[in-house]
């Protein structure tokens, strides 16, 4: 039979009813329209049972507690551990972010060496044990040529059993130098310690002050332990209690303050003694404290009285005289008042006299050591191990001076000064240092004047670093010994930042390794009984667990079953009201160098005829600046005023930016005897004309593409100057100009 | 299929008038050269009974790949061996999420080391349990990611049985064949088994709209209607109908669909 | 029965965000988008096609060094319920029936599958709450593992907005249902933003509820066309009668202004609000 033309048509046409009257075209469009509402490359998250692990945030030093969720083995999200003495159920978001930081790219994912030159970026994958020994050969070899004084530590903290270790096996070893990185902490400790007779963190009991006054500090800028200060900052707002913050720009702080006060940048101790003089000469002090418990209060008083009036102060610092007045007597007046310095989040010390000055203030109004005040807070005294035992060549190196300087003769008191070191490492000679560690620090992108850092770092023969995260240290590094982070590793944290309440914390695995990491204090066991000798002998444990196991002892248990240890209302039992200097009293007189603390200008660098302007930095929550940078959820919050691609924006009042001849988003240089960079300009009234403030935080090299090239880091364009007498980084800006690019 | 026989046969009547005063013999051979009367009626039919065969019988055959448990399980067995019923290894969890199907973690209690002789239990054991892998069921009502479904609002708030959607899956001896939706990637359960969508029991299918059904007729609107009386939703019906979207009270908890809202099903 | 007692019967969910507390740190837009698997890209400084649920916005006084002043806004979605509830803007407009208003929750609902990208809702959205995905979420190799089966993963060319972290909802009547309850307690339903919040800034519950916190902040007053008795309270765009549940708490007067669309030499015109 043939086929005709109609015939196919009507075979068409059958088959189209059928189809029709058949599912397969309903069907096939229920289908399809399911198939594109699933992409394969969509990911579907896997469902599960749902737990829950309690432990503690280690991004910063604030300490929050953390109750991450689960669903069967992965970590889900990260909140805020409700009951918590720090955070209550609060949460920042870095500590929100950290779920990235686990999960994310910037993971270093195995043992590193690199193979071409420093900070090229080429590596090899080696095993944990060829590392290990090769750091061990090389601490060998250094040790028989009888010079362990060479090798260094730098540590992002030195609190707790793992900066423990570190300091511990560097004694058994035979070196002096292990070095924390710098804070405000470092001035707030010298100045406790020359006004107190106590080495002591310093603890501000802002719960329950009614009258804060602070000379730059960003209270709620990251300041701290950020998620307790937010918490302060609303129980402030309910209590109505008075704020007032002292510095040139308008931050966050200051926008949520009572009153902010302007003042030129760098002068805020001569404000803080031209307070005590108004306090003084008004006899608003509280004599009874004076009278009882502070020395020197007579030469100290006619000093104020001299050279502090109003005017004077007025004159240097920019702020009326009657406001100085008005300021001094709101303070006195008050009945729990506190001052605190350090300008931003604390991640700089303030020059040594500006500190002392601020903490003379407290002690005027009696508030040392009482409930709203400044409390020196001593540790838990939790670590007690056995007496660490010293060869002869370790006793020899440990006779060695500080490379950093800290504890000589010039700088007797200050603890640590990092800064110092890249001049101390000299080009000519034989370096005097042949190995340098790193751990939970990323000098190489916090440090002023990362240029000069670099150079230094590449004279030293070694650098180790135990970075879990490809950071600008650990990219120019030799060896990089990946740490587990805080979510894959037991750690217990003593108390957060600022805190008077003692408040031991642990860190707990929340989730096995994701990677082929290893616990640092693993590692340093490793390297002492690769060692052997005395070095091993000091290093009595099989693991870094077993090791804090027996050093908490019950507190162990009680941490694993509550997450926390602390010691809620109890006052920092240790220091009382008891000073131990030698007078017995609190000091106001420096007694490192008999003088009376007074206010000095820090040199800024740069002469203001080649650069007319300052540049300063300033510091947000939504930018992390230490030694973690930005997770890309974080990122996402950075406002478009302050990056937009990859430019950075300079704020500028707009004044400024008429004499200048600039107008908002414009391309310029921004040039500092320390470098140059291309910036944008953002005009901003909350800033005072003739500044211009850089925010700290961008600028990175290494971590992930959400981060790298991105913005300008502050710390390029910015040289520390040294405090004479501290030795400590006083620099608060350093001078500027800005060109159309 | 009488009015189609009479249908073709008047077309081929029709078709023979035209053809004038030949004989029947010619008319025969003209339509075979032309393919006109009742051959095309043929040739339709042919078209229509072929698709209807592709469609009905081939296409779901194309449509579904037939893949096999990795292990085999004997329902009946299990639950005459445990005490709990289906909750024994079908459980709530405290936080009131659902387990599923059940875990390594479950399964070892009793089968730790190799019960009985059945060769499917020894490869369980062997291949998963040693091994600490998790078996790789093929889950039959797995619905799309954009589904929630909270079996807790179901069996402890509407007190509902299993059976209501899962059918007597407890009573099987054997697990059936997971057939594969190629394009979609779900089990044909959800669907369900008749192809043309047709469903005898509430089990039969999982789409949407057997959702929707239950949840008109029953439980979720159940709070809406006691608080609304017919007057009520009468009313505003017809003030709808004046001034579309004036009025809430003809409709469910949407405001979009006579439905629930959609976010009670819909993530 | 009385429309009025039938409106009780259900649920009205509303926020109220302290402006004075907010210190503007941005962790509830990062609490916001590690809850709801929102994603990120390499460069997210263009904020017209940055995905933020829960966005933050600097607000500043305008006035000269050293009169300036700063205040934070934290802007979700404002679950509209319009002029007669459910008549949200959003959800009138769209074409696909892929937002929702709910009745008994009062939470405007979006289904990514659903949505067909016409972006009509985005227009018609005054509040910015609405975002759009231009590309396809891309997490990193290894990232996904941080992703929530709670929330479920939007495609390419849909619509996504701030749901009020609907799921914690479903998640909370779960547990409600295994313990034999209906009702749930205050603090069993709270957004990720609100528990996040550091400084306590964010307070989240049911507006009809007396005896939650947000009900008693923003208490109407019915001598004042329903006006928050509150006068620090107010709401975003108030005038548009777009009818939000998210209200606004700030003690200082150029905040409350800068949250309307008020004329330079404006007085503040009293107007009947609903608060239906």
């Amino acid at each position: 039979m043939k086929i005709g033309r109609r015939g196919f048509l009507s075979f068409v046409i059958g088959g189209a009813a059928g189809t029709a009257l058949s599912p397969l075209p309903w069907k096939l469009m229920d289908d399809s329209s399911i198939w594109t509402q699933m992409w394969p490359w969509t990911p579907v998250p896997e469902d599960g049972e749902a737990s829950y692990v309690n432990s503690v945030c280690t991004l910063c030093p604030g300490h929050c507690g953390i109750t991450v969720r689960k669903i069967d083995n992965r970590a889900v999200k990260i909140e805020g551990m409700k009951g918590h003495p720090v955070n209550n159920g609060g949460i920042c978001l870095l500590g929100l972010s950290g779920l990235q930081l686990l999960y994310g790219p910037m993971r270093v994912k195995t043992p590193l060496k690199r193979t071409g030159k420093r900070g090229q970026g080429q590596w090899e994958k080696i095993s944990w044990n060829d590392a290990v020994s090769e750091v061990v050969e090389k601490l060998r070899d250094i040790r028989s040529e009888g010079h362990p004084q060479t090798v260094g530590f730098i540590s992002g903290f030195d609190r707790g059993t793992v900066s423990r270790l570190f300091e511990r096996f560097l004694t058994a070893y035979g070196s002096p130098n292990f070095m924390r990185m710098p804070s405000v902490r470092d001035s707030y400790e010298l100045a406790q310690y020359l006004m107190q007779g106590v080495q002591a963190l310093p603890g501000f009991d802002f719960e329950n002050s009614d009258f804060v006054l602070s000379f730059g500090s960003g209270l709620i800028d990251g300041w701290g332990s950020p998620v307790r200060m937010s918490r302060v900052h609303s129980a402030w707002q309910s209590a109505g209690v008075k704020v007032i913050q002292i510095e040139p720009r308008l931050s966050n702080t200051a926008a949520k303050s009572d009153k902010w006060i302007p003042i030129n940048p760098g002068t805020e101790g001569a404000l803080a003694m031209g307070l005590a003089h108004v306090i003084v000469k008004e006899s608003l002090y509280d004599a009874d404290f004076i009278e009882n418990n502070v020395e020197g209060f007579f030469d100290w008083k006619n000093l104020v009285i001299d050279k502090y009036s109003p005017d004077t102060v007025a004159s240097i610092t920019g702020i009326d005289s009657r406001t100085i007045v008005v300021l001094a007597r709101g303070f006195a007046n008050a009945s729990k008042p506190l001052a605190v310095c350090g300008r931003g989040n604390g991640t700089t010390p303030v020059n040594i006299d500006e500190c002392m000055a601020v903490h003379a203030l407290n002690a005027l109004v009696g508030n040392i050591h009482k409930k709203g005040g400044v409390w020196a807070v001593s540790e838990p005294d939790y670590i007690n191990w056995p007496e660490i035992e010293m060869d002869a060549k370790a006793a020899a190196g440990m006779q060695h001076e500080r490379l950093d300087g800290a504890g000589s003769k010039t700088y007797p008191f200050t603890r640590y000064l990092l800064p110092r070191l890249p001049e101390t490492i000299d080009p000519g000679e034989k370096n005097p240092l042949q190995a340098l560690f790193v751990s939970g620090a990323n000098p190489l992108y916090t440090h002023p004047d990362t240029q000069a850092v670099r150079n230094a770092f590449d004279k030293i023969p070694l650098v180790v670093s135990f970075s879990s995260y490809m950071d600008e240290t650990a990219q120019n590094a030799d060896l990089i010994l990946p740490n587990h982070i805080y979510l894959e590793r037991y750690e217990e944290v003593p108390t957060p930042a600022g805190m008077i309440e003692p408040v031991i914390g642990l860190s707990r695995p929340v989730v096995e390794p994701q990677f082929n990491t290893r616990h640092v204090g693993d590692v340093i066991l490793q390297m002492a009984k690769g060692l052997g000798g005395s070095v091993a002998k000091t290093f009595p444990w099989d693991s870094y667990d077993s090791c804090l196991k027996e050093t908490l002892g019950d507190l162990w248990n009680y941490l694993i079953d509550k997450g926390f240890w602390s010691n809620t209302g109890a006052m920092p039992p240790f220091f009382g009201t008891s000073y131990e200097t030698a007078s017995g009293k609190f000091e106001l007189i420096n007694k490192d160098n008999g003088s009376i603390p007074q206010f000095k200008p820090v040199s800024i660098e740069g002469d203001e005829k080649d650069y007319p302007l300052l540049l300063i930095p300033y510091d947000s929550m939504r930018l992390a600046c230490g030694f973690i940078g930005d997770p890309p959820f974080v990122m996402k919050t950075v406002e478009d005023s302050i990056l937009k691609g990859k430019d950075v924006f300079v704020e500028l009042n707009p004044k400024t930016a008429r004499n200048q001849g600039l107008r908002e988003g414009q391309r310029v240089v921004l040039t500092t005897p320390k470098g140059k960079a291309e910036v944008k300009v953002h005009l901003f009234e909350g800033i005072m004309p003739g500044l211009v403030a850089l925010p700290r935080g961008l600028g990175h090299t290494g971590w992930d593409e959400y981060l790298a090239g991105k913005g300008i880091n502050f710390n390029t364009l910015i040289g520390p100057v040294e405090d004479p007498d501290s030795g400590l980084d006083a620099a608060w800006g350093i001078r500027a100009k800005l060109e159309k690019a | 299929m009488d009015t189609l026989d009479d249908h073709a046969k008047d077309i081929s009547e029709d078709a023979a008038a035209e053809a004038g005063p030949n004989s029947s013999l010619e008319m025969n051979l003209k339509e075979q050269d032309t393919g006109a009367g009742g051959p095309i009626i043929l040739f339709f039919i042919l078209g229509l009974f072929a698709s209807l065969v592709v469609g009905w019988i081939v296409f779901p055959k194309l449509l579904y790949s037939k893949k096999k448990q990795p292990i085999e399980f004997n329902h009946v067995f299990h639950v005459e061996a445990v005490d709990n019923g289906c909750e024994s290894c079908h459980f709530f969890r405290e936080d009131g999420t659902f387990s599923g199907a059940p875990k390594l973690a479950q399964c070892i209690d009793c089968h730790e080391e190799i019960q009985g002789i059945s060769p499917d239990e020894i490869k369980f054991v062997e291949e998963y349990v040693s091994k600490e892998r998790e078996v790789p069921w093929l889950i039959y009502s797995r619905q799309p990611d954009c589904v929630f479904f909270s079996h807790a609002a179901h069996i402890q708030g509407a007190r509902m049985d299993c059976v209501a959607c899962h059918g007597h899956m407890g009573e099987s001896e054997s697990l059936k064949v997971y057939e594969e939706n190629r394009i979609t990637g779900y089990s044909r359960d959800i669907w369900g088994k008749s192809i043309g969508g047709f469903k005898k029991n509430t089990w039969d299918r999982m789409k949407m709209d057997d959702c929707a059904e239950c949840h008109r007729e029953n439980a979720a609107n159940i709070e809406r209607k006691n608080i609304q009386t017919p007057t009520q939703r009468l009313i505003g019906h017809m003030v709808n109908l004046v001034s579309p979207g004036t009025s809430t009270f003809d409709k469910g908890g949407s405001i979009q669909t006579e439905r629930d809202p959609c976010f009670a099903c819909h993530k | 029965m009385k429309e009025g007692r039938t409106h009780k019967r259900f649920q009205k969910f509303g926020m109220v965000i302290d402006l004075d507390k907010c210190t503007g740190c941005g962790s509830c837009m990062v609490a916001c988008m590690a809850e709801n698997n929102v994603p990120f890209r390499k460069d997210e400084s263009n904020k017209l096609l940055s995905i933020t649920w829960m966005r933050v916005y600097k607000l500043t006084n305008g006035m000269p060094f050293p009169e300036t002043d700063v205040c934070y806004l934290p802007r979700p979605c404002m679950q509209c319920a319009g002029q007669h509830e459910g008549h949200s803007p959003c959800v009138s407009v769209c074409p696909a029936i892929a937002t929702d208003y709910s009745m008994e929750s009062g939470i405007v609902s979006q289904i990514y599958t659903r949505c067909f990208g016409c972006r009509y809702c985005m227009a018609s959205c005054p509040y910015h709450a609405r975002y759009f995905n231009w590309w396809d979420p891309i997490w990193p190799d290894g990232m996904e593992k941080y992703l929530s089966p709670n929330v479920s993963p939007r495609m390419r060319g849909v619509v996504e907005k701030c749901s009020f972290c609907f799921h914690r909802y479903q998640r909370a009547k779960d547990r409600a249902y295994m313990e034999g309850r209906r009702e749930l307690q205050e603090d069993e339903y709270q957004t990720a933003c609100t528990q996040a919040c550091p400084a306590g800034a964010i307070t989240f519950g049911d507006l009809n509820n007396p005896k939650h916190a947000v009900s008693e902040m923003v208490e109407p007053d019915p001598k004042h066309s329903g006006r928050p008795k509150n006068p620090n309270a107010f709401r975003l765009l108030e005038r548009l009668g777009t009818n939000p549940k998210v209200y606004y708490l700030s003690s200082r007067e150029w905040v409350r202004r800068a949250g309307d669309n008020y004329l330079k030499n404006e007085k503040k015109v009293k107007k009947p609000v609903h608060h239906g």
